[in-house]
């Protein structure tokens, strides 16, 4: 058995598994669980995950050494997520619950023409973000709206760095032409 | 052979440059500080640059304007399993 009460430079010497659990994971439930729920697509399926992942990592916090633990724990996320989705259907597609969710906004202290204009805007947005590929979509939803880093989404999609960085670079660019189309951002020529 | 100024020259060599950061930048994820400057110095004085990433700064918005509330319930029966997880008598994970 692995001697837990060894130090190491991110684990403190007599960390019991219980305590490195209550130190390193627990904290980091809310956002397992969003990432989660971008992964899955359905928050039932995101609990799931999410469980699965706690039992996982548990069972793991004996040989984790205190360092990054986001991104361990995004791995063992994503290594959870790739063993279920093998016997079961994909699950990445946006819901029509999320789109009326990003439309939802609160109006105050807004003029009711600002209020239209950003709806417009918001509108396209959603629009453009659900008719992304999937795997460009998902890079967003993981960076944008999950507030993950890119070498947490790197973490957390088992990609490279830099495909996070071109991903949302493609991604933002047809959601900009989007806006453009719909002739919400003046168009102008790259530089 | 017409040749461009070196003014302008000179504007579109910085508005490149900051074109191929500019997402690094809004993300705040360029960690190289001289650069940041000179990037956040160009979206100052370049119009066109200046619109380019205000526009991607309102998509940024409107997607986090979007962000799906996550469900209070969910998340604390998923805190108290994690509590449970470290407890003697709690679900123990199956080998």
């Amino acid at each position: 058995m692995t001697d837990h009460t060894a130090a190491t430079p991110d684990k403190p010497a007599g960390c019991t598994p219980a305590a490195a659990f209550a130190r390193y994971v627990e904290p980091e439930v809310p956002v397992l669980y969003r990432v989660a729920l971008t992964m899955a697509g359905q928050p039932v399926d995101a609990e799931d995950l999410v469980q699965d992942t706690l039992i996982r990592a548990y069972r793991a916090i004996d040989g984790f050494d205190g360092a990054h633990p986001r991104a361990w724990l995004l791995t063992i996320l994503r290594n959870t997520h790739r063993n279920r989705a093998r016997t079961r259907v994909p699950s990445l597609l946006h819901t029509g619950e999320q789109e009326s969710q990003l439309l939802d906004r609160s109006g105050a202290s807004r003029s009711a023409e600002d209020v239209v204009v950003d709806a417009q805007f918001e509108a396209v947005v959603a629009e453009a973000l659900a008719a992304l590929p999937t795997m460009h979509r998902v890079v967003v939803q993981l960076v944008d709206i999950d507030g993950l880093t890119y070498a947490e989404a790197a973490q957390a999609l088992g990609v490279p760095r830099g495909t996070v960085m071109s991903r949302l670079h493609r991604a933002r660019a047809r959601i900009r032409t989007r806006l453009v189309a719909a002739g919400l951002v003046p168009r102008r020529s790259r530089p | 052979m017409t040749l461009m100024p070196l003014s302008k020259m000179t504007r579109t060599a910085r508005c490149l440059r900051t074109s191929r950061v500019l997402q690094r930048y809004l993300d705040g994820e360029l960690d190289d500080v001289p650069t940041a400057a000179r990037v956040a110095e160009h979206l100052e004085e370049c119009r066109r640059c200046g619109l380019h990433a205000a526009t991607y700064r309102a998509i940024k918005q409107a997607l986090r304007s979007g962000n799906r509330d996550i469900d209070d319930l969910a998340l604390r029966r998923l805190r108290a399993f994690s509590q449970a997880l470290t407890e003697p008598d709690g679900p123990q994970p199956a080998g």
